[in-house]
């Protein structure tokens, strides 16, 4: 039987909201590194602490407790990295950065298995957003429509944030030429501490929005991180471009690979990875040139 | 350029005499340790070749060593070579697929390097994981070792094993040291520090870390062809970027660009390992929190702190009344950013 | 503060002492994954070894220790601590091992050394076939043994198409594999067949979405752990079970994790070898002293460690003693055990057992099973293995 109009519009969606779950986590570290230079390869465990901390709560106070709580406390976990960890190696340069973060995710990989346990939780989809809604002539999981608004939202908000407000130009600035931006009298050590709580925050709001649909595992930050890598290098470091084309081009190739060509899917992404770094070696989009 | 200070030779000597004494005194399971030990410590040789000396800070390297492994695995077991044969021609295969990877990720730094490293390993492990005759996720058993009958020697017993294992090291070793004193391995050591630079000279830079990468691999192999040997089993899992990240860690809690740091990161990792998870099953939290400490700290891991004291206190013993300031030869002050 | 953070490093690396063990009558070691992604699995079985000796080897009056050695799921580390196992710490039987990769890695230092096995989970249908070995003996279940009898049973119940997910890897295609083979045998039709990457797939909507355009009249899977709780969700979201209801092999709702599974884990269906309302008393026995030890209802995975250790006892109760009597004396073992009757083959070394098809509902935050069809214990047919070449 050929597949039809309806599957492939099922599919469209599927790839769609995969590009929003990477989205969210995307973009906290490409504008992280955009501003600070260095890559935090921690941002995977945060995402996994999102999750563990979105289930603890939504298991006493309901999904949307969860929803408001989980980034919150993985952003005070990241203001607790920064002024203990991060603000330290500044001076050393980005590599010891690195370093340390990588350090973070064999921490928090035994930490959250202290805390909450090998065996893996889960966390069930709120009433308003289960089951399914109809739209364009199929039936699609309200929840996963929810992810994809989600995504747009957020893409929407930090559009309007990086390009119209004052702070969004001392962060482009900051991105641009942070010593010039410190010249020009900018804070530039604070915009560090405030992106990076956000892009914590980020990592905290995809972790407690995916938990829904996957399940929630002491290894699901490391699972996740090397994707987020893909997707950052492939969109082009520091720029909110650059987090949305990687998403979307790698929601839509696992998507699609899986589809079409399940064998190759799991070699496809990384061939591609490969190609982007032969050909345009900073990225389709980056934030500088 | 590697120079070798006598506080080097003291570690190294002091390090070769440490493996055959637990050689011949060493239980069963000594031996054991000690030749995972010397397998990781030719892993993170290789690695610290192109990190170290080459400023290029590969994720790959679990995957070369896999190469390595599954390679010699493959021609002694399914292609009938002798073993012999088998590893010559898989150590060939090795330096050659490191070879292609140095050169295509040649115009790439950084972050975009250690991810392009990436990407070719993963595709490397997934290749191995799904192609038929590879053994997917079971793995591959029945893997000789070299029949040295001819010379007397059984390498069937633990002890033959591991000092057969030393040998290759020093091997390795020496090879590494002739290769950075070499022509190419200076002219790496340049690239590492100023790229426009050599270029401006007349280096044809991407052929310089071509061929180091090619070397490095092929260092990677012998520690895959021995790990192979070893368990008398590959699988997969020997392959996976973790394992590249793992060997990374122990090159930087051993001090990166050191040679001999990274050797020393090998004994501290193993034995560590060993003695906490005996405790423990939570010994990734500590060997995180000691990655985190090592850096913070500011020295160049384990050796490189021992190198900044020694160096200080010989600097105080020649002029006692200037007591210098101390500046640790941070190595990531040379290393390009991440 | 570099000093301080220094003279931290150097004192955590310190070495610490080795332990010495004390002189015991009997020294089992216990070989499971305490760390890594199966971490779980290796505290549930560990949880049901314990409890069986305690409950069956207490008027043995011999002095058992249990040496546990933590495989990693690394094929390269379970092959180290298995050497110190045998060589170092001289046990005289081995229960455990989680991950068939790792089984298959230790098949030939086993046999070589001429340890006995017990294996208290690995599936992989060569360990008990055509890498079959005298010191090997299966007290868990093997991939075919489980899927199988599905492929009649669904049959008969009027289903004629189905499509078939499980993960790419050999346990994923051998589960699969038994089942279509006796599908088709039984004259149904494999409409689809994929197979997910493993471990690397969380999210299983294109798959899902195939599966739904297809003409299939059921889904039959093989998922395992925190695949198995995102499948089941996402399964559920999709609407799927309405004109496809999901069937598969129990893992996929082990009571180890089918309480994450929430409401959408209601109406599956599923074959085990194991499941926690068989009604025995036997059964309710192991069920409730589980509960007394850990708090939590048991799982299959238990179970296995349950019933290894019971059969270690039951090898040592017919009087052998050393490793070559021992490994004779697993091979005849057989009794009644909270799955029911179990024996071991001796021509494959494989557990004989009935296995059990349910149902699992779902009442507020509790899943529950209901046992739908007892299927009669079968040896496995002709498998490759040939023991009694291997015996001489």
């Amino acid at each position: 039987m050929a597949p039809d109009f309806g599957f492939w519009t099922l599919q469209t969606l599927n790839a769609l909201q995969l590009s929003m779950l990477m989205f969210l986590l995307s973009i906290g570290l490409t504008v992280i590194f955009g501003l600070m230079h260095f890559v935090n390869l921690a941002h995977g465990a945060l995402y996994g602490i999102g999750a563990y901390v979105a289930a603890t709560v939504a298991g006493v106070a309901g999904y949307w407790a969860s929803f408001i709580l989980a980034p919150l406390a993985v952003t005070a976990v990241g203001l607790v990295l920064y002024t203990g960890l991060i603000r330290r190696m500044r001076k050393s340069g980005p590599m010891a950065q690195v370093l340390v973060t990588f350090g973070l995710i064999f921490a928090f990989l035994d930490v959250t298995r202290i805390v909450w346990g090998d065996i893996p939780l889960a966390l069930e989809v709120p009433d308003l957003l289960s089951g399914r809604t109809s739209l364009v002539g199929v039936e699609y999981p309200t929840y996963r429509l929810f992810i994809i608004i989600l995504g747009l939202t957020v893409l929407a908000a930090l559009a309007l944030i990086l390009n119209r407000t004052q702070i969004g130009a001392m962060i482009r600035a900051g991105v641009d030429n942070d010593a010039m931006a410190s010249c020009l009298g900018i804070n530039v050590e604070k915009l560090f501490f405030v992106v990076f709580c956000i892009g914590c925050g980020l990592a905290g709001l995809a972790g407690a929005v995916a938990a829904p649909v996957l399940s929630v595992t002491p290894d699901m930050g490391l699972h996740i991180l090397v994707p987020t890598l893909i997707v950052i290098v492939i969109g082009g470091l520091g720029s909110l471009k650059g987090a949305i084309w990687g998403s979307l081009i790698f929601g839509f190739v696992q998507t699609f690979g899986a589809v079409l060509a399940p064998q190759l899917s799991s070699m496809l992404i990384y061939g591609l990875l490969a190609a982007v770094l032969v050909i345009r070696p900073e990225g389709l989009f980056p934030a500088r040139g | 350029m590697f120079r070798h200070t006598p506080l080097r030779y003291a570690t190294l000597i002091l390090l070769f005499s440490g493996a055959v004494f637990q050689a011949f005194t060493g239980d069963y399971y000594g031996l054991e340790i000690l030749s995972e030990i010397l397998i990781l410590a030719i892993l993170v040789l290789a690695l610290d070749l192109v990190a170290g000396f080459g400023g290029m800070i590969s994720l790959c390297h679990g995957a070369l060593m896999g190469a390595g492994a599954y390679g010699f695995a493959l021609l002694a077991t399914q292609a009938g070579l002798s073993p012999a044969v088998a590893i010559i021609v898989a150590l060939i295969l090795v330096g050659f697929i490191g070879c292609i990877i140095g050169a295509i990720c040649a115009r790439s730094h950084g972050i975009y390097f250690i991810m392009a490293t990436l990407a070719f390993g993963q595709m490397g492990y997934s290749y191995v994981f799904d192609a038929p005759g590879f053994g997917g996720d079971d793995g591959l058993t029945g893997i000789p070792r070299p029949d040295m009958s001819a010379l007397n020697i059984d390498l069937g017993d633990s002890q033959t094993f591991a000092l057969y294992c030393l040998a290759a090291l020093c091997a390795a070793y020496g090879l590494v040291v002739l290769f950075l004193n070499s022509g190419v391995g200076r002219s790496l050591v340049g690239v590492m520090h100023n790229e426009v630079r050599m270029r401006a000279l007349g280096s044809e830079v991407w052929k310089i870390k071509a061929i180091a990468f090619g070397i490095s691999g092929m260092i990677a192999g012998v520690a895959g062809i021995l790990l192979a040997q070893h368990s008398m089993y590959v699988s997969p899992s020997i392959m996976n970027w973790t394992v590249s990240g793992e060997a990374l860690v122990v090159v930087i809690l051993g001090g990166l660009g050191t040679l001999v740091g990274p050797i020393v990161g090998a004994v501290v990792f193993v034995v560590l390992k060993h003695q906490v998870s005996a405790l423990t099953s939570y010994w990734h939290l500590v060997v995180g929190c000691l990655l985190i400490a090592v850096v913070m700290s500011g020295s160049n891991g384990i050796f490189g702190w021992v190198e900044t004291q020694w160096t200080r206190h010989l600097k105080q013993r020649q002029s006692p009344r200037l007591a210098p300031r101390s500046e640790p030869t941070s190595h990531q002050e040379t290393v390009k950013d991440a | 503060m570099k000093r301080v953070f220094m003279a931290t490093v150097v004192g955590v690396v310190s070495l610490f002492s080795m332990q010495s063990s004390y002189a015991a009558d009997m020294k089992v070691g216990l070989l499971l994954p305490y760390s890594g992604v199966y971490a779980a699995l290796g505290k549930e079985i560990d949880a049901g070894f314990e409890l069986g000796l305690e409950k069956y080897g207490s008027d043995l009056g011999l002095d058992i220790e249990i040496v546990r050695e933590d495989t990693e799921v690394k094929p390269p580390v379970a092959i180290s601590k298995t050497k110190k196992l045998i060589l170092q710490d001289k046990v005289q039987v081995i229960a455990g091992v989680v991950s068939s990769g790792v089984l298959g890695a230790l098949r030939d230092i086993i046999t070589s050394s001429k340890v006995p096995l017990v294996v208290a989970n690995a599936g992989n249908d060569e360990a008990t076939g055509s890498q079959c070995s005298p010191y090997i003996t299966r007290m868990s279940f093997s991939n075919s043994q489980v899927n199988r009898p599905m492929g009649k049973w669904m049959f008969d119940q009027g289903i004629k198409k189905v499509f078939t997910l499980a993960p790419d890897y050999a346990a994923g295609r051998q589960m699969i594999d038994a089942f279509t083979e006796s599908f088709k045998a039984a004259g149904g039709e494999i409409v689809g067949q994929e197979f997910t990457p493993f471990q690397k797939t969380q999210d299983f909507g294109p798959y899902l979405t195939k599966a739904q355009a297809s003409d299939a009249d059921a889904v039959y899977v093989f998922y395992a752990g925190g695949e198995a709780i995102s499948f089941v969700k996402q399964y559920d979201s999709f609407g799927i079970k309405v004109d496809k209801p999901l069937y598969g092999s129990g893992f996929l709702t082990s009571q180890l994790y089918v309480n994450a599974q929430g409401p959408a884990a209601a109406g599956v269906i599923t074959a085990l070898h194991y499941v926690p309302a068989i009604d025995t008393p036997e059964n309710l026995d192991f069920v409730t002293s589980f509960i007394d030890k850990t708090g939590h209802i048991p799982s299959e995975f238990a179970v296995h460690g349950y019933d290894a250790a019971h059969a270690i006892v039951e090898a040592l109760k017919s009087g052998a003693t050393d490793r070559e009597s021992l490994a004779k004396a697993l091979s005849q073992v057989s009794f009644d055990g909270p799955r029911g009757e179990l024996k071991i083959d001796p021509t494959t070394n494989n557990l004989v057992q009935p296995i059990y098809v349910y149902q699992t509902s779902v009442e507020g935050s509790q899943a529950t099973q209901t046992v739908l069809a007892t299927l009669p214990a079968e040896p496995d047919p002709a498998n490759g293995c040939n023991m009694s070449a291997l015996m001489n």
